[in-house]
């Protein structure tokens, strides 16, 4: 029995660490967000701050570090990126609805052939889905000349909603083809013996029976066109996406700024699954409170009755959250306490950083006169002094703002 | 088709049409042909084409295999490196994560309670959500110069000097590697699930060991699951972008941001084409030979 004693440890562990490396790395880059320093870091704490959330600030070698109020590219991505998947799941749903319907009417052959060629465009990278649209239209828009075809060419959110409707529809059309494997035909035949028309037949029985997969594709297409990367950052053209900003900024320097947008996205993630979990908990509760009132009704017991009238009992989680939020509590006197919060702390942080900036400056000066002084007659072997200068491990130590 | 026009009414059969018509059509074939004949043709500004000039032409296969004409090496090694180097880390991330993840989606699938798998399904799917750029940006704060790690290693006196994760592609590794996990983890937990778990008593009760027994039943079992993981995953690393804008070191290039900057920088974009029709014929060619190794149905590998 030893032998499986050790299994479960070892298991236990390894479940751990495999959770660590899947959280961990959100975990810090959240906490990031509230250091004030211009490098997300947390090692050199500086100081408590909602700064990267509201309006960033001036480094000092002039770069804005604009926080996530004050980011004008962040808003338009936003809402860029906002249209484009409303324009995909209008566009993607339908499409994967039909092809899934028309799947169950099709035989043998022309039904794999029509499989293969509905799920291929998974199977192509995201930047091949990019690029071909964009090739195409090029064309399509020098064809047409002037005028609206053109003008739709070219532009970069219509290209876009086009090449990921692309491969989001083969998502959605996965969805509905798993709903459909479990419908009831005869359903359809009973209507249409009944004697109402097909269309009446598709309306009345079929799109009832589709909603939740109708609901569950929107949300996923939403999703996956709202962090699709691969193929707008080629079909974009000259606007700009949510992602496509992120990107841009991430590659120009890291900002703590990112760090909060990741925060605020995990946040309503976290919320998300929570409200989900919830809801789904609620119903499944509820059927089993229905399914115990009926069996009361058939069998008239009175112990199932006593079951159905517990008292309302605190599910585990509120402990969790009380916990949860006991925590934050004690850990924000803490900060209070030893100053690591509010204005003073950041300007104490700022003149640190101030006057090491200006010794340097100043130790740079020095290095640049020592050398003039040395080298006056325009000697041609100072280049080791020169390459001194640089080699000053203290130089740019504290700077903040840069990154290898 | 009359039977299908009979069967559905006019109005939806009209509608079921355009838009399969539109999807298969025009946004999944003409798009690629199109490309692909762009590819064989020259780079020539927009006025030109159509006119004398634009004949077909194998240009920019050669320059993917023997370099610009001006260069003196006899094969393009900077391309087919890159190249090389993308399909091995592709193929070395896919391995990773296949042996990272079977112990897991075994765990969820067959060991644990029900109530707990719903959790760690819910906790699994919760970082698939952020975007792949945020997460690349989250391994790129652990890793960087003055990031997480080096200051813990300093701190703890394990290291001397930072160590530049970035330039060793160590950050681009883990971070690949992090991107698609769940990708792996969903097709491999969903093959295992129909597991009867009898079958794993019985092999218990005849004296199997527990290595035996994954690899005689298990793994035999899941390897629908197994091809269509790694078909996802390999494709998903072969193909990636995102991450490596975020994660690579200045002097390693992956195969997608070559074709990024023919397309973009260079303003070529029949080379660009070109490049991006070799990607998707390897990713083809990978998700065929899955099949055949796996003797699964394409059906199989896209759930």
């Amino acid at each position: 029995m030893t032998s499986n004693r050790t299994f479960q440890i070892f298991l236990g562990l390894y479940i751990s660490i495999f959770f660590l490396y899947l959280f961990g790395p959100l975990i810090i880059m959240s906490v990031t967000a509230f250091n004030s320093a211009e490098f997300p870091s947390i090692t050199p704490w500086e100081c408590f701050s909602f700064r990267w959330f509201n309006e960033g600030k001036i480094a000092y070698d002039g770069q804005r570090l604009a926080g996530l109020a004050a980011d004008r590219d962040l808003h338009v991505g936003l809402i860029t990126s906002l249209f484009i998947a409303l324009g995909v799941v209008a566009l993607s749903v339908p499409i994967g609805m039909s092809a899934a319907i028309v799947l169950t009417q099709v035989h043998s052959k022309l039904r794999t052939l029509f499989y293969s060629m509905s799920i291929m465009p998974v199977l192509f990278p995201g930047v091949v889905i990019g690029i071909s649209t964009v090739v195409l239209w090029d064309r399509i828009a020098t064809i047409g000349g002037e005028g609206i075809i053109s003008e739709l060419g070219r532009n970069g959110i219509f290209l876009t909603i086009l090449g990921q409707t692309c491969f989001i529809s083969t998502y959605c059309f996965l969805i509905f083809v798993a709903r459909l494997q479990r419908f009831d035909t005869t359903q359809e035949e009973a209507a249409l013996d009944l004697g109402a028309s097909q269309t009446q037949v598709f309306m009345k029985i079929l799109i009832p029976y589709l909603m939740p997969a109708i609901g569950s594709s929107a949300v996923i297409a939403f999703l996956a066109s709202f962090e699709n990367y691969n193929t707008t950052v080629f079909s974009i053209l000259s606007e700009q996406t949510l992602t496509t900003v992120i990107a841009t900024k991430v590659r120009l320097g890291i900002s703590p700024a990112i760090s909060a947008l990741a925060f605020v996205i995990i946040c309503l993630t976290l919320v998300a699954a929570v409200l989900y979990e919830f809801f789904r908990r609620r119903q499944e509760k509820k059927k089993a409170l229905e399914s115990a009132a009926k069996m009361y009704k058939e069998i008239s017991s009175d112990r199932l009755k006593e079951d159905s009238k517990k008292a309302f009992i605190f599910p585990k989680s509120i402990f969790v959250i009380l916990f949860l939020f006991l925590m934050a509590i004690l850990g924000w006197q803490q900060i209070i306490k030893n100053n690591l919060y509010g204005g003073e702390c950041i300007a104490k942080a700022e003149d640190a950083k101030k006057s090491n900036f200006a010794d340097q400056l100043k130790l740079l000066q020095n290095n640049a006169d020592t050398l003039e002084s040395e080298g006056g007659d325009g000697g041609t072997g100072s280049t080791n002094e020169y390459n001194d200068i640089f080699g000053d491990p203290n130089l740019f130590k504290n700077f903040g703002g840069f990154d290898n | 088709m009359g039977g299908f026009f009979k069967k559905n009414g006019s109005i939806i059969s009209t509608f079921f049409l355009i838009a399969i018509t539109f999807w298969l059509i025009f946004l999944i074939l003409i798009p690629q042909l199109y490309m692909l004949d762009l590819s064989f043709r020259p780079n020539l500004p927009p006025l030109l084409r159509g006119g004398p000039d634009d004949v077909y032409t194998l240009t920019h296969y050669k320059h993917f295999v023997f370099g610009s004409e001006t260069s003196k090496d006899a094969y393009n090694y900077v391309d087919i490196g890159v190249f090389v180097d993308t399909i091995g880390t592709a193929i070395l991330v896919t391995i990773i994560n296949l042996c990272f993840c079977y112990p897991i989606a075994f765990y969820i699938a067959k060991l644990a309670t029900p109530n707990a798998t719903r959790l760690l399904i819910l906790a699994l799917i919760i970082p698939f959500w952020i975007n792949e750029l945020l997460r690349s940006f989250a391994i790129r704060i652990l890793f960087a110069g003055e990031g997480v790690i080096n200051n813990l290693l300093l701190e703890m006196g394990l290291l001397d000097a930072a160590v530049n994760f970035i330039a060793l592609d160590v950050a681009l590794y883990t971070g690949l590697t992090y991107a698609y996990i769940l990708l792996m983890i969903f097709p491999l937990y969903n093959a295992l699930e129909t597991l009867d778990t009898n079958q794993l008593e019985a092999a218990k009760d005849l004296g199997s060991s527990t290595i035996r027994t994954h690899w005689r039943i298990v793994i035999p079992h899941a390897k629908a699951g197994i091809a269509s993981g790694s078909t996802m995953v390999f494709m998903l690393t072969a193909g990636a972008l995102a991450t490596p804008v975020v994660l690579s070191s200045p002097n390693t290039f992956w195969f997608t941001q070559l074709i990024y900057q023919w397309f973009n920088m260079n303003d070529n974009w029949s080379r660009g084409s070109a490049y991006s029709i070799i990607l998707l014929v390897v990713s083809v060619a990978f998700v065929l030979l899955m099949m055949r190794i796996f003797r699964v149905a394409i059906g199989e590998v896209v759930r």
